[in-house]
């Protein structure tokens, strides 16, 4: 997308603290996993914890895998017990805030998976965040039983970079 | 005071119908809903009917489905791992797709098996599927998602329903329930009395 307003741009960027990261340096991705596929099925649902320590918002625009041929943004709204899976164009991280990915609601929807992942093994995925930095993390594969209760993982507290 | 003596009247007669009513066909907490329905399995066709003596939990969904049903399934599987092999032999788990577009009968077989071995895959023609799920308040329709490549979701409720040995409809548990929940509210169609 064009910026119509280049000038007012870079007065804004100057204008920031020089320490100021890009959006993959500020945003932490903690617990990324992803669920084990049903035999036959080349889709799965990758979920993760995003904290922004930085000053400024921030959002995740898109993902891209390796080991897909396609990766969405996607929720599902809870309409009085009708769960509607729909796509989002951006996933916000406020300053200081935290955005949490997770079964029932926000994920990843990892589409044309180019083989089966078993449980144990690491999904990569590329976020790709509002301006433009990305972050590559590894989604640990989790056979269900081994996330907890009603389908959350168990919490490692382990922060990626 | 007259007017009292007769509403007291009627409402004897009410209770005494629905006795007689209640004497003839078993009625849960939903009456009016649920009920016996025969759909395809990949062995050939299945009823709950064939199930009688045994406590159902039927849950409508499809094997796109990627992050609803398999949490569901998941959470389904894992309270069935946690009953002892007496209560587990007197479970029946059915799982009835909606998708029959996307998912044949065979197909099923190796999803359902995945989960739990004791779980039947069901589907069938649109159109049953439709009054069946009707009857259990389950809610499906065929969504286009736009701006997306996942082609077409389902819209869906998420509920495992849990019929008892009598074939009727007792329980309903609503989605992204703890296997704990499903394993106490199982129990207390098992075990009627106990807790």
């Amino acid at each position: 997308m064009r910026n119509p307003f280049p000038v007012a741009a870079l007065a804004l960027l100057l204008s920031a603290p020089a320490f100021a990261g890009t959006a993959a340096q500020e945003v932490q991705v903690m617990d990324p996993w992803a669920r084990e596929m049903p035999p036959n099925m080349t889709t799965t649902a990758a979920f993760f914890t995003m904290m922004n320590k930085g000053a400024a918002d921030h959002k995740l625009v898109a993902a891209e895998s390796p080991a897909a041929g396609m990766v969405e943004l996607h929720t599902h709204i809870n309409d009085n017990g009708v769960m509607r899976m729909r796509p989002v164009k951006e996933m916000a991280v406020p300053a200081g805030g935290r955005t949490e990915l997770k079964p029932g609601g926000l994920h990843l929807m990892v589409m044309k998976l180019k083989h089966a992942f078993k449980a144990g093994d690491k999904l990569p995925i590329t976020l790709v965040f509002e301006d433009g930095s990305k972050k590559a993390i590894q989604a640990e594969v989790r056979r269900f039983g081994m996330t907890m209760g009603h389908g959350m993982p168990m919490k490692r507290h382990m922060p990626m970079q | 005071m007259k007017r009292l003596a007769w509403l007291l009247a009627l409402a004897l007669v009410g209770a005494g119908g629905w006795f007689l009513f209640t004497e003839k066909a078993p009625q849960g907490p939903y009456p009016g809903m649920g009920g016996d329905f025969t759909l395809q399995s990949a062995q050939g066709p299945v009823s709950l009917s064939d199930f009688r003596g045994k406590v159902v939990l039927l849950y409508f969904g499809y094997t796109s489905c990627p992050d609803v049903c398999p949490t569901t399934l998941g959470a389904l599987a894992t309270a069935l791992k946690r009953l002892s092999p007496e209560e587990l032999a007197r479970v029946q788990p059915l799982f009835v797709s909606v998708d029959p577009e996307r998912d044949a009968p065979r197909k099923l077989v190796e999803y359902v098996r995945y989960f739990h071995p004791k779980l039947i895959g069901l589907t069938g023609p649109l159109e049953r599927l439709k009054s069946i799920a009707k009857r259990y308040g389950a809610y499906f329709r065929k969504a286009l998602v736009e701006d997306s490549s996942f082609g077409y979701a389902v819209d869906h409720s998420s509920v495992i329903y849990i019929v008892d040995e009598r074939g009727v409809l007792v329980d309903m548990i609503q989605h992204s329930s703890s296997p704990e929940v499903i394993v106490t509210r199982l129990r207390r169609v098992l075990h009627p009395g106990s807790s």
